[in-house]
């Protein structure tokens, strides 16, 4: 009986996710269409230079390639081809980096974007529950009023902003890190230790103006979630029966914690997007770099491309918080059960 | 011969709201008995729960010790613990000495580990092994009528009323001699009301604590189990009296408004029906001159306006804060 209502359950669970996927990607796919500009323009325009110019040969490729991307069909058969292609796995051709596949253009990158962000939201995530968590327990005393001045004021810098400051004082002023880029240019990438290293110096700067935007949310968030459970019920009747502070320190993290999971869980399930802003600023070859090519060339097959797998992440980490949620607390684990 | 095992003297505790003060408890002097239940009633907004705090020394900001003294017997002599700061007394006494059956016991349990979890941590705290305690929780269970194969359920799979003997099982666990309950029956109904207030007094008959003292505006409840009344008002103790003497005669006007807006099943108050006191307690930032219940005090005189009644004994075990009762002897 009970496993029955949990198929049930999951797929009503699958069912809902498949629409809203249906949807989210209808919307992608629509979205850049309604940009204006012509995608195809850049292409002729390098074309036209190789070429020498032929208007003939020219308007001959515009025909070809019009044909290629099926954008001289109506929008509606070239929706139902973008959905039944990716189905199949086939993201389709990139318009900018033609004729290159937009699956073989984003799997290369991914590993960057998840090198970046994968340990850096974690990083941002500890530190900022654990300064939030103190603050809170220290409430009126100059390490809550620093650590929270200093989380709101951090929180509301702009991350990009941070990131250029960043270079110029680490970079620029101080010369002591790289500016950009994820390895040195003109080193071809190797397992070797001197790699390792030069990778090491050029991620210090974008981790760190990721890990130092983003731990001021979570410290602000924490500080206020600990703070409502220290004045609970089971808080100060731990206390009446002399129940040590760290001991109740240990509750109070704990079940503060449980909101900040989900919050965690949903930030993840956003990197694969990248850190689009932090990637251009440090021109670093993850996602968010990629995505901003093809936004800014209207690469529809990319642009959509990117999107099918980010939306499809995110909703990943949708149905795993479900899970998580149910492993960690009780109170959701049982009443499912019951 | 009677014991005091608490003895609150003149005690004055007060919310500090920035430049002014609420006088939560304003000059209060009495004492708890040993073997006794001491009720302590009034209406909401009278500075109960506030001192059900001062009782046990829990005092946090805004709440300040301003004045007074509240000692409690150790041995043979007495440890005054309002010299004593929180974290001392906390160490010392609570849990061990006195504890708290809270307000809003439904929720006081840590929701997110098991009963038995939590009793171990609780051992931790006072280094306490843990086999020992285990096998007392177990009989505390029994006691309280749960059964122990509840320690290995979360709290909220209990329900209101188990969850109250939970706590009542938990509050008891290191024998307090002193057990404070704070409203603990406002959230119950009816019948588990009832087996709440049985496994409360069985705790004391079984000589497990040793007095309880009973915070509550409800009468009726009281009524059942409280040996002496410490009726307060406004922050003020208005008459301290034994249980049936008060009931008989209540000499304080306020203490005669409270016992006849009691809704009972007897046949004299079936007769005279029920009144209620006009009014509602007074602002505790800025409270009346004199006597402060006399703005809603239907015998009030001019005395009462222009000087405070001070709480004086007027029959054998019997005081009251009246000018009814005390003009001629001022």
């Amino acid at each position: 009986m009970a496993s029955k209502q949990m198929l049930r359950y999951l797929f009503r669970r699958f069912l809902f996710l498949f629409v809203t996927y249906v949807v989210a990607t209808t919307v992608v796919f629509l979205l850049p269409r309604v940009i204006p500009g012509n995608p195809l323009s850049q292409l002729l325009s390098n074309l036209s230079m190789v070429a020498q110019a032929n208007p003939e040969a020219i308007r001959a490729a515009e025909r070809a390639l019009m044909e290629e991307f099926g954008l001289g069909k109506p929008w509606y058969v070239q929706y139902v081809e973008f959905i039944s292609k990716a189905l199949r796995g086939d993201l389709g051709t990139s318009i900018t980096f033609y004729p290159r596949k937009v699956l073989d253009l984003i799997v290369p990158v991914l590993p960057w974007t998840l090198v970046l962000l994968l340990p850096a939201t974690l990083v941002a995530w500890i530190l900022g529950n654990t300064l939030g968590a103190q603050a809170a327990y220290r409430r009126n005393t100059w390490v809550d009023k620093g650590v929270l001045t200093t989380s709101l004021v951090v929180s509301q810098i702009p991350y990009y902003w941070l990131g250029m400051i960043f270079i110029f004082l680490f970079g620029v002023r101080l010369k002591l890190l790289p500016t950009q880029g994820a390895y040195s240019q003109g080193v071809i990438p190797s397992l070797t230790f001197s790699f390792f290293v030069d990778v090491l110096r050029h991620y210090i700067l974008p981790f760190l103006s990721i890990v130092v935007s983003a731990m001021g949310g979570w410290a602000i968030g924490m500080r206020l979630m600990v703070i409502y459970e220290l004045g609970s019920d089971y808080v100060l009747f731990s206390e009446t029966l002399g129940v040590s502070d760290k001991r109740i320190f240990k509750y109070v993290f704990r079940n503060s914690l449980l909101p900040q999971i989900t919050g965690l869980a949903l930030s993840l399930g956003s990197i694969l997007g990248g850190a689009l802003i932090t990637e251009i600023v440090f021109n670093y070859p993850g996602t968010g770099y990629l995505l901003f090519r093809a936004l800014t060339t209207l690469d529809y097959p990319m642009i959509q491309g990117i999107f099918v797998i980010l939306i499809a992440s995110v909703y990943l980490a949708n149905f795993l918080v479900d899970f998580i949620y149910a492993v960690i607390d009780p109170r959701i684990r049982i009443g499912q059960e019951a | 011969m009677v014991e005091p095992l608490l003895k609150v003297e003149g005690v004055r505790a007060y919310y500090k709201l920035g430049r002014v003060f609420v006088r939560a408890v304003d000059g209060v002097s009495f004492e708890v008995n040993e073997g006794e239940v001491l009720g302590v009633v009034g209406e909401s907004g009278c500075g109960k729960s506030t001192l059900s705090n001062v009782l046990m020394m829990n005092l946090r900001k805004p709440l300040v010790l301003v004045e007074g003294r509240v000692l409690f017997k150790m041995g043979n002599g007495f440890l005054e613990i309002s010299s004593l700061g929180r974290e001392e007394v906390k160490k010392r006494l609570w849990g061990k000495e006195m504890a708290v059956i809270p307000q809003s016991a439904m929720n006081a349990l840590m929701p997110t580990i098991k009963v038995r979890k939590y009793v171990e941590h609780l051992a931790e705290s006072h280094n306490i092994p843990k086999e020992e305690i285990l096998e007392k929780i177990r009989i505390r269970f029994q006691e309280v009528g749960l059964d122990p194969v509840w320690l290995e359920r979360y709290p909220f799979e209990f329900s209101g009323g188990m969850r109250q003997r939970a706590v009542i099982a938990i509050a008891t666990l290191l024998n307090p001699q002193l057990l404070i309950a704070d409203e603990p029956t406002s959230a119950l109904d009816v019948v588990n009301q009832k087996i709440f207030l049985k496994v409360l007094m069985q705790m004391k008959k079984r000589g497990i604590v040793k007095s309880i003292v009973f915070i509550t505006h409800d009468i009726a409840t009281l009524r059942q189990m409280a040996d002496r009344m410490v009726v307060m008002y406004a922050g003020k103790v208005v008459e301290v009296s034994p249980l049936e003497e008060m009931l008989r005669k209540p000499l304080h006007p306020y203490t005669k408004g409270l016992l006849d807006s009691v809704l009972t099943p007897e046949p004299e108050v079936k007769d005279r029906g029920i009144t209620t006191i006009p009014g509602a307690p007074p602002n505790l930032i800025d409270p009346p001159t004199g006597c402060r219940f006399h703005p809603r005090c239907t015998y009030a005189m001019k005395v009462c306006r222009e000087k405070e009644p001070a709480l004086v004994e007027v029959e054998k075990g019997r005081k009251v804060a009246c000018f009814l009762f005390t003009e001629e002897i001022a």
